[in-house]
């Protein structure tokens, strides 16, 4: 019944491939930029909150054109890294995984950056007189706290780049194999004559993914949040 | 041996206290709001003074003029809060272990079981702080800042947040502290009666400025005008 | 807690990885203009049969075809809809010019849903395609850039329909989404191609515009000018035998040149 074609299969697989490498290399940033704001009190503070939010109200496609103007094959820095370091992002799978996990980006910050600045800052001040630097208490006391904000932060951010189209399609455009994801399969299908069948089996599937994501995050967030206050 | 000249501005409120403290148990005395927690805070690493210094054994821990200000995660100063703070996310256990594993001492069951056997928390130890009571927090605090093996231990109202019977249970185990564990402490409170048990020499501090200092029979003088 | 998160995540990674071929297959990559995706698809699994090469094809409007592989697509083989499109790529230096040949042609035709109440109409000058859309829209592909666009746009103008038909129109981003409107019966009208119309059976023609009314419609191929592989080459060759002729001739449109076999 939910049978796929060999090239709807490939959709699937690839879209699941980008949305994990997208949430996994986002993470990082992620954390870095919600302490950042959770914490920092800085010049610039407000222009950074305001450009990490970018993606999330500018029109996707303006966000994929942007990529493609600066990280194009011909474009200028695109060009750069291409030739002294083999990287290339446009039409590649990389490139979608960098337009959906920037897109992403937003969602994460904002679900990392609450349960940062919820927490007891005198804890932290606790495990500095026990004599841990900063980058102690960072890891083991910031980071276990703000565990369930993180993996909350983390679904959300697959959800969002399994569903990216606007800037994908913009950035490394609907090649078959390499950059065709649930989305633009489901969006190529939608315009061949009878193609819809197969469409709604990539919706099924994509609201099935979507679903499980969501429902795992809920859980594991439980689970943490547990775990902290003690059972 | 430690020595305390800090000044301060906290919003309205100005600190400007000095005192010097030899014995093995001195308390921090006055009324709420004196700024007794704030300086503490200091000696503990936690909170800038804007002007002073710190003297702690001859090591100077905070001096403004010399541009010296050691980080509270190496001035080995253990501190038992108020609200006892132990880590939500660890076993009891592993809130033991944290000083030693932030310092890199190497393992000393011995000490570790001496600790425990001190503050009764044997029973305590798989536990995750959420699942304790106030007085066993309180005791699994003590046992934290102990185990570090602080060349000093601060203690800020620790039996503040418990209620009348609980109290009465555990200044015992604070007064074996003090006769056991080798470690000056300095004992915050606006509590005569648990002064009088803990401390043998008195800081009394009001409204940001050291008042009075001496040994427990200041604390008669005091009685009249404390809110216990 | 944090390896049970892993576990998962692992699976995923190694799955999506896996299909990729054991052995390294030549493939090839195609832009081609939306209209010719059936017949192309038939055509590329003859050449894969054929030659053992693997080909991915891409179809879209040649317009935004022809501005991916400026910006640095991988293409191997360019087929446009029109000739502007290719010229363009040729002024860029995106293809290589002796590769280049024009293969196909195809017919402008108007449609509506099947269940359309419109007979058929004959298109001539004067023709009042406003008053046959009614209150509805007339659905055409993109016509600042789009091949069919284009080409609509420059049959209404001769027709003396442009005017009146301008402010109707419900344009979409290639002739297979036109095509789509026409047949989810969001227009009762749309301009696609004969091929187009052919394969759609929730469409119908309705009319079909004079050539005289529009330049002919040509579809060139060549292999772009990055391509290093020799299978492009194999593939221009291969479109032009008579096997692919056959197939290409099946759905619709015209064969241009001379076969090779």
């Amino acid at each position: 019944m939910l049978e796929l074609s060999p090239q709807d299969w490939t959709a699937v697989l690839l879209s699941l491939r980008i949305a994990v490498v997208a949430t996994l290399v986002a993470l990082p940033f992620g954390i870095a930029i919600a302490t950042l704001l959770a914490r920092g009190s800085f010049w610039g503070k407000s222009v950074l909150d305001a450009v990490v939010h970018l993606p999330l109200v500018l029109p996707p496609v303006v966000t994929g054109y942007l990529l493609l103007i600066s990280l194009g094959r011909k474009a200028p820095l695109g060009a750069f890294l291409a030739d002294h370091f083999g990287i290339v992002f446009s039409f590649r799978w990389t490139g979608a995984a960098l337009a959906c996990g920037i897109m992403a980006f937003p969602l994460m910050v904002r679900a990392i950056r609450l349960p940062i600045e919820a927490i007891d800052r005198r804890l932290e001040g606790a495990a500095a007189t026990l004599g841990a630097n900063p980058g102690w208490v960072f890891v083991t006391v910031t980071l276990p706290l703000a565990l369930p904000g993180i993996i909350a932060g983390m679904m959300l951010a697959f959800a969002r780049a399994l569903g990216e189209f606007g800037a994908t399609i913009t950035f490394v455009s609907n090649i078959p194999g390499e950059t065709q994801t649930i989305s633009t399969a489901i969006y190529t299908l939608i315009q061949v004559p009878g193609g819809d069948s197969d469409a709604l089996k990539l919706v099924v599937i994509s609201i099935i993914i979507s679903f499980a994501a969501l429902l795992a995050s809920e859980w594991f967030a439980r689970r943490a949040t547990a775990r902290l206050h003690g059972a | 041996m430690l020595l305390v000249q800090v000044e301060k501005r906290l919003g309205e409120f100005a600190l400007n206290a000095s005192f010097a403290s030899e014995s093995n148990a001195t308390a921090l005395f006055g009324p709420s709001g004196a700024g007794k927690t704030s300086v503490v805070n200091m000696v503990a690493g936690l909170l800038k003074p804007d002007r002073g210094r710190i003297v702690l054994n001859g090591e100077t821990l905070f001096d403004d003029a010399a541009r010296i200000d050691v980080p509270a995660a190496r001035r080995r100063i253990g501190y038992v809060f108020q609200e006892g703070l132990l880590f939500p996310h660890l076993t009891v256990k592993h809130n033991l272990d944290y000083g030693r594993w932030m310092g890199g001492l190497p393992a000393d069951p011995a000490a570790f079981a001496h600790v425990v056997e001190l503050l009764d928390i044997g029973p305590l130890l798989d536990r995750r702080p959420g699942k304790l009571s106030g007085g066993e927090r309180q005791r699994a605090a003590v046992g934290r800042a102990l185990l570090m093996r602080p060349r000093l231990l601060l203690l800020d109202e620790p039996l503040a947040s418990l209620d009348a019977a609980r109290k009465r249970d555990i200044l015992p185990f604070l007064e074996r502290l003090r006769d056991e564990a080798q470690v000056p402490i300095i004992y915050v409170s606006h509590n005569a009666a648990e002064v009088r048990r803990i401390a043998s020499h008195v800081v009394r501090l009001e409204q940001g400025h050291v008042t009075a200092t001496g040994g427990i029979d200041l604390l008669d003088a005091a009685q009249a005008d404390v809110l216990a | 807690m944090g390896s049970r998160l892993f576990a998962p995540i692992i699976v995923v990674l190694a799955l999506s990885g896996a299909q990729q071929p054991l052995i390294a297959q030549e493939q090839i990559t195609v832009f081609a203009a939306a209209s010719l995706k059936n017949a192309l698809d038939d055509t590329n699994t003859a050449f894969t049969k054929a030659t053992g090469i693997k080909v991915v094809s891409s179809y879209e409007a040649s317009s935004a075809l022809a501005k991916q592989i400026e910006q640095g697509a991988p293409a191997d083989v360019f087929i446009s809809a029109d000739l502007r499109w290719m010229d363009y790529a040729a002024e860029h230096k995106l293809i290589k010019p002796d590769t280049r040949v024009n293969l196909l042609g195809n017919k402008l035709v108007l449609i509506a849903p099947l269940n359309s109440n419109l007979g058929n109409i004959s298109i001539g000058q004067g023709f009042d395609i406003a008053r046959l859309a009614g209150d509805g829209r007339i659905a055409v592909a993109d016509v600042k850039a789009v091949p069919a666009g284009l080409y609509a746009k420059a049959a209404l103008e001769k027709l003396g329909a442009w005017d009146a038909a301008g402010p109707k129109l419900a344009q979409a981003e290639n002739v297979r989404a036109t095509l789509a409107f026409v047949a989810r019966g969001e227009t009762p009208v749309g301009i696609v191609y004969e091929t187009d119309a052919r394969i759609e059976p929730k469409v119908k023609i309705v009319g079909t515009f004079p050539d005289s009314s529009y330049p002919p419609v040509t579809y060139p191929v060549a292999a772009t000018a990055d391509t290093k592989k020799p299978g492009a080459v194999q593939y221009l060759n291969f479109l032009r035998t008579p096997a692919a002729k056959a197939i290409f001739e099946k759905y619709g449109f015209s064969f241009l040149i001379k076969p090779i076999s």
